[in-house]
């Protein structure tokens, strides 16, 4: 192929695609769909359910305060702290429950493989940007608030232009 | 003046008057810190000397103090993009310590998230080799593909880099529902797409006056110097650890190593991209011989141990041959964790490559070698 030939071939392609669609997220407007509702593990079967590695989520009801979380992030990025609370439960004596800095967790999801009460699940909320330090340590209070995002965004391949957001 | 011998490139030197020594790095002469300390006679490079580690994070050693599973987020590090190979020879060596048999299924779903990860991996590559040589268009192009397996990935592992989605016993969550349509609609749009950068770099003739002839390895010299991945296909050896020692499922699929004869950095920047489109292929079988159902994970005890033994596995990643070299004491923690990486066999032959060219084509001659200094360092 000539030198000529390739150039216009080259240059044919970019202007080609001013045409094709390009898939942009309009990020705080539109969110992504995730899969489910965060990552799950299931200590019966021994096998995590599909879904976003985001912020955790507590559930009270279930957390006896064993450590199992904090003592399986030791050494990964020591993130969890167990701290009193002051509610009763039957099955938390000690009355203490985890506390995760995200300033310090790495998301890998390896707290919710060691608990085997189903207290401890991760959540599709990503959003934990806090104007200070202390903003990103989150009490078991804040854990157990189930988040309530807007992500209903999706790939599109049906448009023979390109794919799309939306 | 004392006689200690300093570090090389702070030496004071007596050189000729028509030499010049020039520091390109240790910020960020391509991506990762690296430096290159080059000495050039007008514009030709007399000698060039590749002075690694300046993100050395004792990977290794870290790995001593963490017990198997704890091990899994912090092996991954070193390439953030390509975690799952890099996690690999680590999970199949302790698996092997073990005595683990993963599930046929997880096997699979293995092949498929390495493969996704490879192309994640190579389409980051090729995005910097496109900036490097002042195209933009291909920082752009590849930039934005990649977006497709991220998400197919952040679906499968949820996370869209560093996914810790392997271990020792097969993986860490089944595949999502719908899974096989939304990855098929994404390989094929994928290929579609990475096709269409044949016309705009790899047969654009400014790319190829560029990188043409520059740094040429010959096949004998690839095989002196040990290189691996890319650049010993690019100078002709049919080396590929996926077919000549196929760990998991690859043994059972049909894999096409490309190899090209020049093994020049033009041969070195396609074989990448052939290798996205060979991954496309081994995508399409994993999907369709996968089993549809199955277990995924072996349960392990909690804070597994092994006996005395020792393991060596090795795996095909982005950059070639990556292997894990684990030494156990029957203790809940390895003995010795050791990683042989592709990045830093080829760093080996750059001083090579670059004696005689122009430093104007030092950029597409580094970048060409598939290094990623993150993980030459460990």
């Amino acid at each position: 192929m000539g030198t000529a030939t390739g150039i216009i071939k080259a240059l044919n392609s970019g202007i080609k695609h001013l045409a094709v669609k390009r898939f942009t997220l309009r990020y705080p407007e539109q969110k992504l769909k995730l899969v489910g509702d965060g990552y799950q593990y299931d200590p019966n079967t021994g096998v995590g359910i599909a879904g976003y590695k985001g912020r955790h989520m507590l559930f009270h009801d279930h957390c006896t305060g064993c450590n199992l979380c904090s003592i399986a992030c030791e050494g990964i990025a020591e993130a969890i702290a167990m701290v009193k609370v002051q509610e009763e439960w039957k099955q938390n004596k000690k009355s203490i429950m985890p506390q995760i800095d995200y300033g310090k967790c790495v998301f890998c999801g390896l707290c919710v493989d060691a608990c085997p009460f189903y207290a401890l699940y991760m959540t599709n909320d990503y959003e934990l940007s806090s104007f200070t330090k202390e903003g990103l340590i989150y009490t078991p209070a804040q854990l157990q608030v189930k988040p309530n995002i807007a992500q209903d965004v999706e790939l599109k391949f049906d448009n023979p232009r390109g794919a799309t957001h939306g | 003046m004392s006689t200690t011998s300093l570090p090389p490139g702070l030496q004071i030197e007596k050189v000729d008057e028509r030499i010049m020594t020039l520091n390109v790095g240790p910020q960020h002469p391509g991506s990762g810190h690296m430096r290159i300390i080059v000495k050039i006679d007008g514009d030709y490079i007399v000698d060039a000397d590749p002075d690694p580690g300046y993100v050395h994070r004792g990977e290794e050693k870290m790995a001593e103090y963490r017990n198997y599973i704890q091990n899994i987020p912090h092996l991954e590090r070193p390439v953030i993009h390509d975690s799952c190979n890099v996690l690999y020879p680590y999970c199949l060596g302790v698996e092997e310590l073990l005595g683990i048999e993963v599930p046929e299924r997880a096997k699979y779903i293995r092949v498929i998230a390495s493969e996704l990860n490879r192309c994640v991996y190579i389409q980051y590559w090729l995005a910097i080799y496109g900036i490097f040589l002042g195209h933009s268009t291909m920082f752009m192009w590849p930039a934005g593909d990649r977006e497709l397996y991220i998400d197919m990935l952040e679906k499968m592992t949820g996370a869209r880099v560093t996914h810790a989605y392997f271990v020792p016993g097969g993986i860490r969550n089944d595949v999502p529902a719908n899974f096989e349509d939304m990855l098929l609609r994404r390989v094929n749009y994928f290929e579609k797409r990475i096709k269409e950068y044949a016309a705009i770099f790899y047969d654009n003739p400014i790319l190829i006056s560029r990188t043409r002839d520059a740094g040429k390895l010959s096949r004998e010299d690839a095989i002196r110097l040990g290189t691996t991945g890319s650049t010993l296909r690019a100078s002709g050896v049919d080396y590929d650890l996926r077919v000549k020692e196929p760990y998991d499922a690859y043994g059972e699929l049909d894999i096409k190593v490309n190899t090209l004869k020049e093994g020049d950095s033009y041969a070195r920047s396609k074989i990448p991209w052939l290798d996205m489109l060979e991954s496309c292929n081994i995508i399409r079988q994993a999907v369709q011989k996968m089993p549809k159902s199955g277990s995924v994970r072996v349960k392990l005890k909690p804070n597994p141990k092994s006996g005395n033994d020792e393991v060596y596995k090795r795996v095909e990643s982005g950059r070639g041959s990556l292997g894990c070299y684990i030494v156990s004491r029957s203790a809940a923690e390895p003995y010795r964790v050791k990683m042989s990486v592709g990045s830093f066999r080829n760093l080996i032959c750059m001083p090579y490559l670059l004696k005689g060219e122009k430093l104007g084509n030092m950029p597409a001659v580094y970048w060409s070698l598939n290094y990623w200094p993150v993980e030459a360092d460990r």
